[in-house]
C-alpha cells in the first residue's frame, strides 16, 4: 500500500489536462508513442461501451528513480457547478491532486472553485504550471496567482510542457514524494467510496470505486449502503487501457466491480459499499441522492419516432443515473417526456448527449423548477410542469424553491456581480472576503432565475472569473403568475411558463416577438398572444404569405421546379404542427433563453 | 399531339433578373449552332409536331438567313405539315422587317416578344438594352408583317414600378391588339445579378401581389382569361405549346439546355454551347424516369396551373389506372378542406385566392 498513488488533475478546461495524461501514459511506458493515436482511435469504441479510458480512470505501473516500482491511479473528476457534489465525490477517492494551470492564462475561477474543494477534502496539492514552451507563457505571474490565491508555496511549483514532455518527469517523482500513500488496513471489514460508474450492456453497471479499507473478490457478498441491496461479485479489477481483471483489490486501491447490477438506480456516486457479513461498517459520511431541480419536456420531432425516444432514455439513464424521467402527453406536441436534472448544464448536456449520441430529434420546452401551488381549498401541489397548474382562480399562491448560491468573484468584479444578482431578486446573505483579492458574495435567490441565464451572464459580467455552486434553500411564496402563450388563438400548454407578475408582460412581449420571427408565414393570419388567464399581456401578428409561386414553369425546368416542391414539402417534416401552424423547431430552441 | 421544342441560347447582354440559360455574344457561332440543331434534328426518327416553339436566349439574334436555314433544315427532318402553332421570341432591339418575313414566309404564325415593360426607367434598370418606343416599334411591325397572334411578355414588380407605370404598359399592349400575354412576377434567383446586388427600389413581396392583382383584374375586364399562374389570352389565343407542357404531353427539346419529355421520360441536353456544336446528339444529360404514382403526381402540378381547366382525377385514372390515383385523390381533398383548392365533380381547380401561393399546394399534391 505504501508504493500506490491516487491522485486527480484539476484544471480548467483547456488548460491541457488531456495532453498530460496522454504524457504520463507515454512517459510511464504504458502507451507507445506511436500508439497514442490509436489509442484515440479506440476510445470511440469503447465510449460505446460506456468506458473512457482518459476521461475516467487509469492505473499507471511507474518505477521511481528512488527505485521503488509504483501504482499511479490517475482519477478523473466531472467539471461543472452542477456535478460539484460529483466532484467532490471523485476528490474524497484520492489522496493528492496535480493542480494544471495554463502559463498563458494564469489561475482561473473553475480552477480555484475546484482546488478549494480538494483543499477541503484534505487533498495534497501539487502546483504545476503548464505551456511553458508558449510564447506567451507568464510563469511569474501564474507564480504569484498560485501563491496569492490558493495559499500555495512558490517553491512547490513544478513547471511542465505536456506537449513536449517538458517536466512530465518531475511531476511523476513529485506525485510519488508529496502524495502520501493511502491509509486503511486490509485487516478490517471492507469500505469503499463510489466515485463512479459506466453502464456495459452485457454486465450491467459497473462502479468504481476507492477501497478505505478491507479487500473484496469475486464470490464476495457486497452490500450499498443506501438501498442495503446485496449483490454477489463476479468479477473485480482495476483500469489499464481497458478493465483489467485481477484476484482482488484491498485498502488503497482503486477499481472496479461487476456484480450485475442490472438497474442504474441501485447504485449512485458518492455511496458506500461495504462487505454484506459486516453491515455495521458505517457509510463514509456526505452522501445524499443527486435531486433533480430543473424539468423540462421533451417530444419527437416526428410524433412516431415516440417509442424510439423511450428506448433511447432508457439506454441513456443507465448511463447517466442522475437524471429521472416519466411519460408526459401535451396537447401541442403530442407523446414525449418529462426529465428531470441536476441543473441547467446537465440540462443542456444530456440534451445535446441525447441529440448526437442517441441520434434523438426532438424538441425540449422551457425548463421548469418544482413549484409548490398552495390551493384556495388548501391543497398543495408540487408541479413541476407550469401546464399542470390548476385554474387561476383555485390557487391561493405559489412558492418557488429558493438556492444559496456561493459566488467566488475576484475583487474588480464584484461590483458588476451584486449588480446582476440584484437583477435577479435575490437577497444578499453575506459577503466574504478570503484575502484581498477576491470577495465570495452569499446569495439567495429564486431557482427559476438561475436556470435562465444567470450562470451564462456571471461569466460574461465577470469575465469568466467567478465561479459559483448552489444548494437548495427552501421555499419562499412569490408573487408569481403562470403565463399562456397562445398560437391561432389556442393554447400551446408546451410554452406556458410561472413568472413573478411585475415581468410576466415584458417577458411575455420577448417571448411572443421571439416566436413571431421564427414561425414562417402561413396562407392565414396567425395571432400570437401572452395572457394571464383571460387577460392578454402581449400581442402580434403574422401575417399570411403573400407569395410563393413559380411564376415559370416551362418545359426545361419542370423536373428542376418540381424537385424545389418536393424540397419544400421536405422542409416541413422538421416542422411541428401545432392545430394549422406549422412551428419550427427554432421556435421551441429560442424561447429557451430570453435575454432582457 | 407533340411538341417541338428550339433553344437559341444567344444574348446581346445577360438582363439582370435572368437566370435562363443564355449566352451573351459569340454570335459568330449562330451558323454553326443552326447547323448543330439541324444535326441533332436529323438524328430523331421523321415524326410529326403540332406545335413548335423557337425560344432563348434571343432567337431574333439568329438573323433572317439562319432561321431560314434552320426552318428549313427542320422542315426537312421532321413532317412539319401539322403545325397549327408556330411560334419564335423576339426581342424588340433585334427584331427587323426581314427576319419577320422570312419566319413568315416559313411558316410561323405566332411571334411573342420580350416586351418587360414599356417604362424606360424600369427597363434601364433590369438591364433591358431596348427602350419603350423601341418595343412599340417592334409590334408595329409584326402587325404590319401580318402576325395576327402576338404575345408580350410583362414583368410586375420590377425596381421603381408602380401601378400607374404597370397600368401604362398594359394599356399600351392591349391597345395594340396584343392577343396573348405573360405577366411574371419577378422573383430574386440565385446568380443573377439581382441576387448578387439587389436593387434598393424593388417592390416588397406584398407590393408586389398587389401589383399582379391589379393586373390581373385589368386584364380580365378587357376580355383576357387568366388561364395559367402566369399566362393571360383572349379567347382561343391560349399558347397551344405551353398549354401541352402543362398538360403533362410530349416534346421534343433541341439545342443547348434543351428539354424534353417523350415516353415517360424527361431528358435535358448539356448547357454548353461548344459542347453542343461539337457533338449535338450526345449532349443529352440528366435523364429522369418517374414511377407511375409519381408521374401521375407530377402531371397533376402541372394541370393544376392551369386554372380554369385544373386536374380531372377521371382522366388520371383512365391513363394511370384507378387504383394508382387513390393517393392523389386524398391529398387533393385534404387542400380542399383546406381551401385552397376548389373541387368541381371530378375536376380540381386551384382556389382563385391562392394563385400567388400556390408552392405549398403543389408541394402538398405531388406527394
Amino acid at each position: 500500500m505504501k508504493h500506490i498513488r491516487n491522485f486527480c488533475v484539476i484544471a480548467h478546461i483547456d488548460h491541457g489536462k488531456s495532453t498530460l495524461a496522454d504524457r504520463i501514459l507515454e512517459i510511464t511506458g504504458l502507451v507507445r508513442k506511436a500508439s497514442v493515436n490509436q489509442m484515440l482511435d479506440s476510445m470511440d469504441l469503447e465510449r460505446e461501451r460506456g468506458i473512457t479510458i482518459k476521461a475516467k480512470s487509469v492505473r499507471i505501473p511507474y518505477k521511481s528513480k528512488n527505485g521503488g516500482e509504483y501504482v499511479l491511479n490517475l482519477i478523473d473528476t466531472p467539471g461543472h457547478v452542477d456535478f460539484n457534489y460529483e466532484v467532490s465525490r471523485s476528490l474524497n477517492a484520492c489522496d493528492g491532486a496535480v493542480l494544471l494551470v495554463d502559463a498563458t492564462q494564469g489561475v482561473e475561477a473553475q480552477t480555484i472553485a475546484n482546488a478549494n474543494l480538494a483543499l477541503d477534502a484534505g487533498l495534497k496539492i501539487i502546483p504545476v504550471i503548464n505551456k511553458i514552451d508558449l510564447p506567451g507563457a507568464m510563469v511569474d505571474d501564474c507564480s504569484l496567482q498560485l501563491y496569492s490565491m490558493l495559499g500555495l508555496r512558490i517553491e512547490d511549483i513544478l513547471l511542465v510542457s505536456a506537449k513536449d514532455g517538458t517536466g512530465v518527469s518531475e511531476l511523476l517523482e513529485a506525485i510519488v514524494d508529496r502524495i502520501p500513500p493511502p491509509w486503511g488496513s486490509t485487516d478490517e471489514p471492507l469500505k469503499c467510496l463510489i466515485f463512479d460508474s459506466f453502464y456495459d450492456a452485457y454486465r450491467g453497471v459497473i462502479p468504481h470505486i476507492r477501497v478505505f479499507s478491507g479487500c473484496v473478490k469475486p464470490g464476495d457478498k457486497i452490500m450499498v449502503k443506501s438501498t442495503e441491496k446485496i449483490f454477489e461479485v463476479e468479477e473485480v479489477g482495476y483500469f489499464s487501457l481497458g478493465l483489467a481483471q485481477s484476484p482482488g483489490l484491498q485498502a488503497g486501491d482503486v477499481g472496479y466491480i461487476v456484480a450485475l447490477i442490472r438497474n442504474a438506480g441501485e447504485i449512485h456516486v458518492g455511496d458506500t459499499v461495504v462487505s454484506a457479513d459486516h453491515p455495521e461498517v458505517p457509510a463514509i459520511p456526505g452522501f445524499r441522492m443527486s435531486q433533480s431541480m430543473v424539468y423540462c419536456g421533451i417530444y419527437p420531432i416526428i410524433t412516431s419516432d415516440y417509442a424510439r425516444l423511450g428506448a433511447a432514455l432508457e439506454k441513456f439513464k443507465l448511463n447517466d443515473s442522475s437524471v429521472v424521467y416519466e411519460k408526459e402527453n401535451s396537447a401541442a406536441l403530442g407523446y414525449g417526456y418529462r426529465i428531470g436534472f441536476l441543473g441547467i448544464l446537465h440540462m443542456e448536456i444530456a440534451l445535446e448527449r441525447l441529440r448526437r449520441e442517441y441520434e434523438q430529434d426532438i424538441i425540449a420546452t422551457m425548463p421548469s423548477v418544482i413549484y409548490k401551488v398552495v390551493c384556495t381549498n388548501g391543497d398543495i401541489l408540487m408541479l413541476d410542469n407550469p401546464s399542470k397548474f390548476p385554474p387561476v382562480g383555485q390557487i391561493d399562491h405559489i412558492e418557488e424553491p429558493i438556492i444559496r448560491a456561493r459566488i467566488i468573484v475576484p475583487s474588480d468584479y464584484v461590483g458588476p456581480c451584486m449588480e446582476l444578482a440584484e437583477a435577479k431578486r435575490s437577497s444578499l446573505v453575506g459577503i466574504e472576503h478570503p484575502d484581498d483579492r477576491r470577495a465570495i458574495l452569499i446569495y439567495d435567490l429564486p431557482l427559476a432565475e438561475m436556470i435562465t441565464d444567470f450562470y451564462d451572464r456571471l461569466k460574461s459580467v465577470s469575465r469568466g472569473y467567478a465561479s459559483m455552486d448552489y444548494e437548495l434553500n427552501g421555499y419562499r411564496a412569490g408573487d408569481l403568475v403562470k403565463v399562456d402563450i397562445l398560437v391561432n388563438n389556442g393554447v400551446v400548454d408546451a410554452l406556458s411558463y410561472i413568472s413573478p407578475r411585475d415581468s410576466a408582460s415584458i417577458k411575455g412581449r420577448a417571448l411572443i416577438y421571439k416566436l413571431s420571427r421564427v414561425i414562417p408565414r402561413h396562407l392565414f393570419k396567425i395571432p400570437l398572444q401572452a395572457a394571464i388567464g383571460s387577460q392578454v399581456i402581449a400581442r402580434a401578428d403574422i401575417f399570411p404569405m403573400r407569395k410563393d409561386v413559380i411564376a415559370k414553369c416551362y418545359g426545361g425546368d419542370i423536373t428542376r421546379k418540381r424537385k424545389l416542391l418536393e424540397k419544400q414539402k421536405e422542409g416541413k417534416k422538421k416542422m411541428k404542427m401545432v392545430g394549422f401552424v406549422e412551428v419550427p423547431q427554432e421556435a421551441f430552441l429560442s424561447l429557451m433563453k430570453i435575454e432582457e | 399531339m407533340r411538341g417541338l421544342y428550339i433553344h437559341i441560347p444567344f444574348c446581346a447582354a445577360k438582363c439582370l433578373y435572368c437566370d435562363f440559360y443564355s449566352v451573351p455574344g459569340k454570335l459568330d457561332l449562330r451558323e454553326k449552332y443552326t447547323e448543330a440543331v439541324i444535326r441533332e434534328a436529323r438524328a430523331y426518327s421523321r415524326q410529326s409536331f403540332g406545335t413548335l416553339y423557337i425560344g432563348g436566349g434571343t432567337p431574333s439574334l439568329l438573323g433572317p438567313q439562319n432561321l431560314g436555314e434552320l426552318l428549313a433544315g427542320l422542315y426537312d427532318a421532321f413532317d412539319l405539315s401539322g403545325l397549327k402553332e408556330a411560334t419564335i421570341e423576339a426581342n424588340p432591339e433585334s427584331v427587323t422587317g426581314e427576319f419577320l418575313y422570312i419566319a413568315q414566309d416559313s411558316g410561323i404564325n405566332r411571334i411573342s416578344l420580350g416586351v418587360q415593360s414599356l417604362n424606360d426607367d424600369e427597363l434601364s434598370k433590369a438591364g433591358r438594352i431596348h427602350s419603350a418606343k423601341k418595343a412599340i416599334d417592334a409590334l408595329t411591325l409584326a402587325q404590319e408583317c401580318g402576325f395576327a397572334n402576338i404575345s408580350a411578355d410583362v414583368i410586375v414588380g420590377l425596381p421603381g414600378q408602380t401601378w400607374h407605370s404597370l397600368e401604362h404598359t398594359l394599356r399600351t399592349l392591349t391597345g395594340m391588339q396584343v392577343s396573348h400575354l405573360s405577366v411574371y412576377c419577378l422573383s430574386i434567383e440565385g446568380g443573377t445579378a439581382y441576387a448578387a446586388c439587389p436593387p434598393a427600389d424593388l417592390p416588397g413581396e406584398d407590393e408586389q401581389v398587389e401589383l399582379f392583382e391589379r393586373a390581373r383584374t385589368y386584364l380580365q375586364q378587357r376580355g383576357f382569361a387568366h388561364y395559367e399562374i402566369s399566362n393571360f389570352a383572349l379567347p382561343g389565343k391560349e399558347c397551344a405549346h405551353n398549354l401541352n407542357y402543362w398538360r403533362g404531353g410530349e416534346y421534343i427539346g433541341l439545342g443547348a439546355a434543351a428539354a424534353s419529355h417523350v415516353k415517360g421520360s424527361r431528358y435535358k441536353n448539356a448547357a454548353t454551347l461548344e459542347g453542343y456544336i461539337a457533338d449535338p446528339a450526345g449532349a443529352r444529360i440528366e435523364q429522369e424516369w418517374l414511377k407511375p404514382e409519381g408521374k401521375l403526381a407530377e402531371e397533376a402540378m402541372l394541370r393544376l396551373r392551369l386554372l380554369q381547366e385544373g386536374v380531372d382525377t377521371n382522366n388520371i385514372a383512365a391513363e394511370y389506372g384507378c387504383e394508382k390515383v387513390a393517393g392523389l385523390i386524398e391529398r387533393l381533398d385534404g387542400q380542399v378542406a383546406l381551401k385552397l383548392l376548389v373541387k368541381q365533380g371530378t375536376r380540381y381547380l386551384l382556389h382563385p385566392s391562392c394563385v400567388m401561393t400556390s408552392n405549398r399546394v403543389l408541394a402538398e399534391v405531388l406527394a
